[in-house]
């Protein structure tokens, strides 16, 4: 009974995690699959031969600029939320709570207003059509996720143990380093890969401050499925999905939420 | 090893005063004993000496040597907290070794340390044990071994033995006591239970509300109290206003004989504590003394509290005396060398 339970639940997991991911598959590996047809009439390895070979590089030069973009946009992001979240979760200063408000603001905007907003200040900074720019503007929708996650984090620290590890001799970056990096890493590792792939799947931010110059896995994506090719677009997808789950897999031990409570 | 001299210290939070004008003198190799209700500024001054936070005023001498502006990591002292505070991603024996490696002792030495406070500490084997797997007491005492293996020149501790059970309170307060003993650190620790502090301490400091009353050897606090609030806060009862001539102390029960001879015609108060008060029966027929009625009474284990009324009066009595009924007629006597008349009558508005 038990048994049987474990395994429809498992069985139920699988199939709503797996079977869009099926029909992608199937795209990717048919050569012509018309409607009324349950699977498609024809197969063929056309569309993984296309972007592996005549559009390789392409891909290839994609993903690595996905890849920078996400991993730059979230150190950035873990950077620059390690302090204010710090500050947020353990003290207490007038403008909390306001401040708390402004810092949900880049989530509850739609992503397109912040970006054409911000456009027009970038050209003007110089950011438009680059890498930094591209990053800047991630960032707005990355941080306050990051800043979130480790606020919690914080919430639940308690600050006594940098006093021991001072009293106990260690200077104050030695404390930094040794004791709060480990004791937060788990929270560390779920923000930034929330920010990862927060950055990983923008598509529209980067389009606009990119400028088409910039060309992330989800911007040859769209190119890709405006031209009509299923096949090509579905397997372009699976190569889009593939970065994302081995992140997820490599930290999911830190997202069962380990004990970071130590003994206090 | 170092003595440790706290010179008019005063801390303030936000304006608001914590300690005031704390004076206190630890001699090397002493062990001294912060006592005081909760909230009474006892761990701040802990974290005042440590380094962990700056006084307004005052000054910390440790071995002689003014230490106010140095940082907590230079400072030869080690405080433990209340909570062990065990660091979660090192094992029992890593724990040991952090504050040695911070100070860069190589990996031999810190295994010799390390092996060696283990025995002390009575932790052999659990080296490398993670601090999850520990119990209380065993934790509490990683924590204590983690301070001690740096040996220090003042260890303060801050209420070691709060957090554990009765049992393991007194091994815990028996295993620092001979460890203490042997090392001869000079530590201060902070403790609201006046027992614990009787039977630790050599020298003991009372601290109520921010301010010390009184310090000295617990003899001194326990039978020689400065004020009756000192005296209060080590379990006296009985305060008696009255006016001292020629060895007796005139108060509303009467003639007291007292062995105090100074103060002469100054209106005092005096005090005796429960236990020092001899109650007989009437029956037993014992001349002289105190007449007077049991109120009431609670049994403690190895003594009785009862409440006599003399005459208007109520007279709190401690006795290993039989059982007591309500009502029953008893006689209190006062020996004169156990009633304890105040200097200066701080009580007296």
């Amino acid at each position: 009974m038990k048994r049987s339970g474990r395994f429809s639940a498992a069985a139920t997991i699988l199939a709503a995690v797996g079977l869009p991911f099926a029909t992608l598959g199937l795209w990717s590996l048919a050569d012509r699959w018309f409607f009324p047809g349950l699977l498609p009439q024809s197969w063929g390895l056309r569309a993984w031969s296309y972007i592996l070979t005549s559009a390789g590089g392409q891909v290839v030069n994609a993903l690595w600029q996905s890849v920078a973009v996400a991993a730059v946009t979230a150190a950035a992001a873990v950077l620059v939320a390690l302090p204010a979240a710090r500050a947020l979760g353990l003290y207490e200063f007038r403008g909390k709570d306001p401040l708390s408000v402004l810092l949900t603001l880049p989530i509850i905007v739609p992503p397109l207003s912040v970006a054409m907003g911000l456009h027009l200040w970038f050209i003007r900074m110089g950011l438009a059509e680059t890498f930094i720019g591209v990053v800047a503007v991630h960032l707005t929708f990355c941080l306050p996720y990051a800043v979130f996650v480790l606020w919690g984090v914080f919430a639940n620290y308690n600050p006594d143990f940098e006093s021991q590890a001072r009293s106990l001799g260690a200077s104050r970056p030695a404390v930094w380093l040794r004791v709060m990096l480990p004791m937060i890493m788990p929270g560390i590792v779920v923000a930034g890969l929330f920010a990862f792939l927060l950055s990983w799947s923008q598509y529209l931010s980067t389009l606009i401050i990119g400028g088409g110059r910039l060309i992330t896995l989800p911007v040859l994506l769209f190119a890709l499925m405006g031209s009509g090719d299923r096949p090509v677009a579905a397997a372009v997808s699976l190569v889009f999905v593939m970065p994302a789950f081995v992140a997820l897999l490599f930290s999911a031990r830190h997202l069962g939420g380990r004990s970071l409570a130590g003994v206090r | 090893m170092g003595s440790l001299v706290l010179k008019d210290l005063a801390i303030h939070y936000d304006r608001q005063v914590v300690v005031e004008d704390f004076n206190l003198a630890i001699g090397e190799g002493e062990m001294a004993a912060l006592l005081g209700p909760s909230g009474a500024g006892k761990t701040t001054i802990l974290k005042a000496v440590a380094g962990l936070l700056a006084p307004t005023r005052g000054d910390i001498l440790i071995d002689g040597r003014a230490v106010n502006t140095l940082p907590p990591e230079k400072r030869d002292v080690v405080m433990v907290f209340q909570k062990p505070l065990l660091f979660p991603f090192m094992n029992v024996a890593q724990n040991i070794a952090f504050g040695l490696k911070m100070r860069g002792d190589g990996s031999e030495r810190r295994r010799t340390a390390v092996s060696r406070i283990l025995e002390l500490t009575r932790l052999e084997g659990l080296g490398g044990r993670k601090v999850h797997a520990l119990s209380g007491g065993q934790q509490q005492r990683v924590a204590l071994a983690r301070a001690l293996v740096l040996e220090p020149a003042v260890l303060l501790m801050d209420e070691p033995l709060s957090n554990l059970d009765a049992n393991l309170r007194q091994e815990m307060r028996e295993l620092i006591l001979s460890i203490q003993s042997e090392l001869k650190i000079t530590t201060l620790f902070v403790t609201h239970d006046q027992s614990e502090a009787l039977m630790m301490a050599q020298r003991l400091a009372l601290l109520l509300g921010g301010r010390l009353r009184q310090a000295g050897t617990p003899q001194d606090l326990f039978h020689r109290p400065a004020d009756p609030e000192v005296a209060r806060f080590f379990g006296g009862g009985n305060f008696f206003k009255g006016r001292l001539q020629g060895g007796v102390f005139e108060c509303a029960l009467g003639r007291l004989p007292v062995s105090a001879a100074s103060g002469n015609g100054h209106v005092r108060t005096a005090t005796i504590r429960p236990e020092d008060i001899q109650l007989t029966l009437d029956a037993a027929g014992r001349p002289g003394g105190l007449a007077g009625r049991v109120v009431r009474t609670r049994f403690e284990g190895t003594a009785t509290r009862a409440w006599i009324e003399c005459d208007v009066h109520e007279v709190m009595v401690l006795t290993a005396a039989g059982e007591l009924t309500l009502g029953q007629e008893v006689r209190l006597h006062f020996p004169p060398e156990k009633i304890r008349v105040f200097p200066e009558d701080k009580a007296s508005e």
